[in-house]
């Protein structure tokens, strides 16, 4: 009996630690959680090692661990965007994404996803074509039978750093890969200076319709939205001229002499305004975390 | 021999080896809801996990089967009664790899099917730009199943080198990354910039290179993922690779356990 | 032909630091046909030594030894030979019954014999209720008997057990001599390894006695018991009182001791040889009293 008793009470004993831990687990949880959420996103990002360690260690995973760079990238390229659907929180660690997406590549060198996200944030955040172009020219090595990356490519050559002969050059071999003859006249167009914003527009919102990541398809949806103010100004400011014989001095004259019915707004928070040579511009430069605005 | 190796495959799925497999087996069918995950290539996406994880569990099979192979029997004393039936020392050895290697094999076949059902399943759901390639992939659950046994063989070697639990285990572990990586380092060390290092250093690397074995040859992972054609030459030659070096590996094991004294 | 001939077989360990271990010394033994071999000895004198190298599971350092006639370094000697390990141990996986199966495929027994031989040895040594659990949850006591039916079950020609006693209940041993008896009547060889006297005594036609790695005596079990008569316990009625008398006369005397009581006519109702045991015998040669 007594010996029943000591059992039981051993048993109790076990039952209430295990109650009391749990209860103390509950406790931790919350700010637990709580600091691992808060913590800035430049350290969820983190220092990763070299890629000659990721090649060495990933062994014969190297295909997954280049996945799962590009998917550690994405999601916090993401979580900054829902975070804050104007502005970033933190300007987004540019450096260290494009870093990590080459070292992705180093190992995959076949992964789209990789090739795919460099291009939305390497050229329209940063404005850095030719390491997006370099990039784009590393994976169509690999990628011989993909459209897409000659069709990045000719469109950064046209549209950003005015190479046009380069841009001929990828558009055709986009043409060829893909069979739509469409794009071996794009780059002629380019060469039009007021048909960029038309043709810019034509190919994010084909990028938007096709993009099925949230992050993503909220990115191109913005610089959709930018585009679209810049033409309707465009319109405008052609508009003004074919009545003046002049180039309007701001956006605001235009709105003044009823050519423009409402000053859009830029998505990204800047205000537009006419570069010298009548182009229009904005002082955010079309991107979020850009100080000074 | 059959009849080691078959206890030798009875023993494997009564310690309920299979039970564990199926366990994270389980992470098969959530592949196609990570795979949407992907931006451009959900099908290539759930291709790689698919692969990753047939190839994980595959090496962990290899590692703890054949580095326990022989531990196991001598720790427990199951050697006195079994190696002094008449039978040789390489037969005993040879049935306990081939045992292990068929439940890899059997392993690897089932787990390429479950994972090729995944894939198709994903391919219907949002169809790829490029077709999959069925043939590679099964090739490459194939030759990685070959890999793989060729782990078991050198666990096994180190198993009959030392009669510890852990030399086997982390030997064959080291023997793992280093073979999957000695192609880069052998290229590398032959490339321009290499031409830096010391001479000893390079004439080292590229021994190694000969003397460990090559793993990276029978990773076909990228060809399965991206549909990319495979070199029917570069592939027998693979196998013929494969079965030379692991018999080496075997015939070393043999003089070695021959040798070893069951005191 | 002799069903084990040892000789000149040596053994020596790699110690610690260079140290070499000599665990046998020039042992040379022969054991016939028919005969039941009893090995005798302290922990440690070499008997497992013996017979680990007798079947294959370490190299002699020298020396040679075959059993029925083929040499122990080729895997054939083992054909002959039905080996029980010092305490076993058996694929515990298994049940009873698919281990004794796994062993009659070792030595190439037909299937229909194989049913039939492992229902005797299973019903023999008392496993049958049990044959169809693993190993894994046998008594010490029943996988000892394991070991014992497996050695059974391909009725070799010869048995070689090291230390077959331990782990049994006396019905268990009682059996162990039984089985021992009758391998005997079928002109069996049974060579077995213990440190309890009273197993030799029982059942062993010879005995060889082990020291340090070196054999120090092999004999009858019946002459050391005739030689080991050290005197007798005679029993007598003398004419004058009623009551009987024991007294205990010196082997040596008793002649004189048996004509002296002739003469005066007294009766003598019992002589009873009094004798070293095969303990004493053993224990004399282990404190180096003979040598």
């Amino acid at each position: 009996m007594k010996g029943l008793n000591q059992l039981n009470k051993g048993l109790l004993r076990s039952y209430l630690s295990l109650v009391l831990l749990g209860l103390c687990y509950l406790l931790l949880i919350v700010p637990f959680t709580g600091y691992m959420h808060s913590k800035p996103f430049i350290e969820k990002l983190g220092h990763l090692p070299r890629v000659e360690v990721f090649q060495f260690v990933a062994a014969d995973q190297k295909q997954l661990v280049s996945a799962s760079l590009v998917m550690k990238v994405m999601m916090y390229f993401g979580g900054l965007m829902e975070q804050n659907q104007v502005k970033y929180k933190l300007p987004p660690d540019y450096p260290a994404m494009s870093r990590i997406i080459h070292g992705s590549v180093k190992l995959d060198p076949y992964n789209m996803d990789a090739y795919y996200l460099a291009q939305a944030f390497l050229v329209w955040d940063i404005g850095a074509y030719k390491i997006a172009n370099d990039l784009l020219a590393y994976g169509m090595k690999y990628r011989t039978w993909d459209w897409y990356l000659p069709f990045f490519a000719g469109f950064n050559s046209a549209y950003f750093l005015k190479d046009y002969e380069s841009a001929a050059k990828y558009y055709q071999m986009a043409a060829d890969l893909s069979g739509q003859p469409m794009f071996s006249t794009l780059a002629g167009r380019y060469m039009h200076k007021s048909g960029q914003t038309v043709l810019a527009l034509s190919y994010l919102s084909a990028m938007e319709k096709s993009e099925k990541n949230k992050a993503i398809k909220k990115s191109y949806s913005i610089r959709l939205q930018a585009l679209q103010a810049v033409r309707t100004i465009e319109v405008a400011r052609d508009s003004y001229l074919e009545a003046t014989g002049r180039q309007p001095a701001s956006v605001e004259e235009l709105a003044r002499s009823g050519h423009l019915v409402k000053i859009p707004a830029d998505p990204y928070g800047g205000k537009f305004f006419f570069e010298v040579e009548g182009r229009v511009s904005t002082t955010s430069e079309f991107t979020f975390g850009k100080p000074g605005k | 021999m059959f009849n080691i190796m078959s206890i030798t495959l009875k023993g494997i799925f009564r310690d309920r080896v299979f039970h564990g497999i199926l366990v994270v087996a389980f992470i098969l069918p959530l592949i196609p809801v990570i795979s949407t995950l992907s931006m451009r290539q959900v099908t290539e996406l759930s291709i790689t996990l698919s692969l990753s994880l047939i190839s994980f569990i595959l090496l962990l099979l290899a590692v703890f089967l054949g580095g326990t192979a022989l531990w196991k029997d001598i720790e427990r004393r199951y050697t006195y009664s079994v190696l002094s039936l008449p039978i040789t020392r390489s037969s005993y050895l040879l049935g306990r790899f081939f045992g292990n290697a068929l439940f890899m094999l059997i392993t690897a076949t089932l787990l390429g099917c479950v994972a090729a059902v995944v894939v198709w399943l994903v391919a219907s759901g949002s169809p790829p730009d490029r077709q999959v390639v069925w043939m590679n992939f099964f090739l490459a659950v194939f030759f990685d199943a070959m890999k793989y046994i060729l782990l078991v063989a050198v666990a096994v070697l180190f198993s009959t080198v030392s009669s510890s639990f852990f030399l086997p285990i982390f030997g064959t572990i080291s023997a793992f990354l280093v073979g999957s990586s000695s192609q880069q380092v052998y290229d590398y060390v032959n490339s321009q910039p290499a031409q830096t290092l010391s001479l000893l250093t390079r004439k080292t690397a590229s021994s190694l290179y000969y003397v460990l074995p090559n793993f990276s040859a029978f990773d076909l992972k990228v060809n399965a993922i991206y549909g990319l054609p495979l070199s029917l030459k570069g592939l027998f030659l693979t196998v013929v690779y494969g079965l030379v070096y692991g018999g080496i590996v075997l015939a070393l094991s043999s003089v070695i356990f021959a040798k070893k004294e069951m005191k | 032909m002799n069903a084990i001939e040892i000789t000149n077989l040596s053994k020596t360990y790699k110690g610690k630091k260079f140290s070499t271990v000599e665990a046998l010394k020039n042992l040379n033994l022969t054991v016939g046909q028919g005969e039941i071999f009893g090995f005798l000895g302290p922990n440690g004198a070499g008997k497992s030594t013996t017979i680990k190298a007798l079947v294959g599971l370490i190299a002699p350092t020298a020396g040679s030894a075959t059993v029925m006639g083929v040499d122990i370094s080729s895997h054939e000697a083992r054909r002959h030979v039905g080996y029980l390990p010092e305490n076993p141990a058996f694929y515990d996986y298994l049940t009873a019954e698919e281990y004794l199966a796994f062993v009659g495929k070792v030595f190439h027994l037909p299937e229909s014999l194989l049913r039939e031989q492992s229902e005797r040895v299973l019903k023999l040594l008392e496993l049958w209720e049990a044959r169809k659990r693993p190993i894994r949850g046998y008594s010490k006591g029943m996988v000892q008997r394991v070991g014992l039916a497996q050695v059974l079950i391909h009725d070799p020609d010869v048995y070689i057990l090291d230390e077959p006693m331990s782990g049994l209940d006396p019905v268990g041993r009682a059996l162990v001599k039984d089985i021992m008896l009758e391998l005997k009547a079928r002109g069996k060889c049974v060579f077995f390894s213990t440190h309890i006297t009273a197993d030799v005594e029982t059942v062993c036609d010879r005995v060889g006695i082990i020291l340090k790695g070196e054999l120090k005596s092999v004999e009858h079990v019946d002459k050391i018991m005739t030689e080991g008569v050290l005197g007798y316990n005679l029993r007598i009625r003398t004419r004058n009182q009623p009551e009987l008398v024991e007294r205990y006369v010196a082997k040596e005397d008793l002649e004189m001791v048996m004509q002296k009581l002739f003469t005066a006519g007294d009766e003598i109702s019992l002589i009873e040889p009094s004798r070293k045991s095969l303990e004493d015998f053993f224990l004399d040669i282990v404190k180096g009293k003979i040598c």
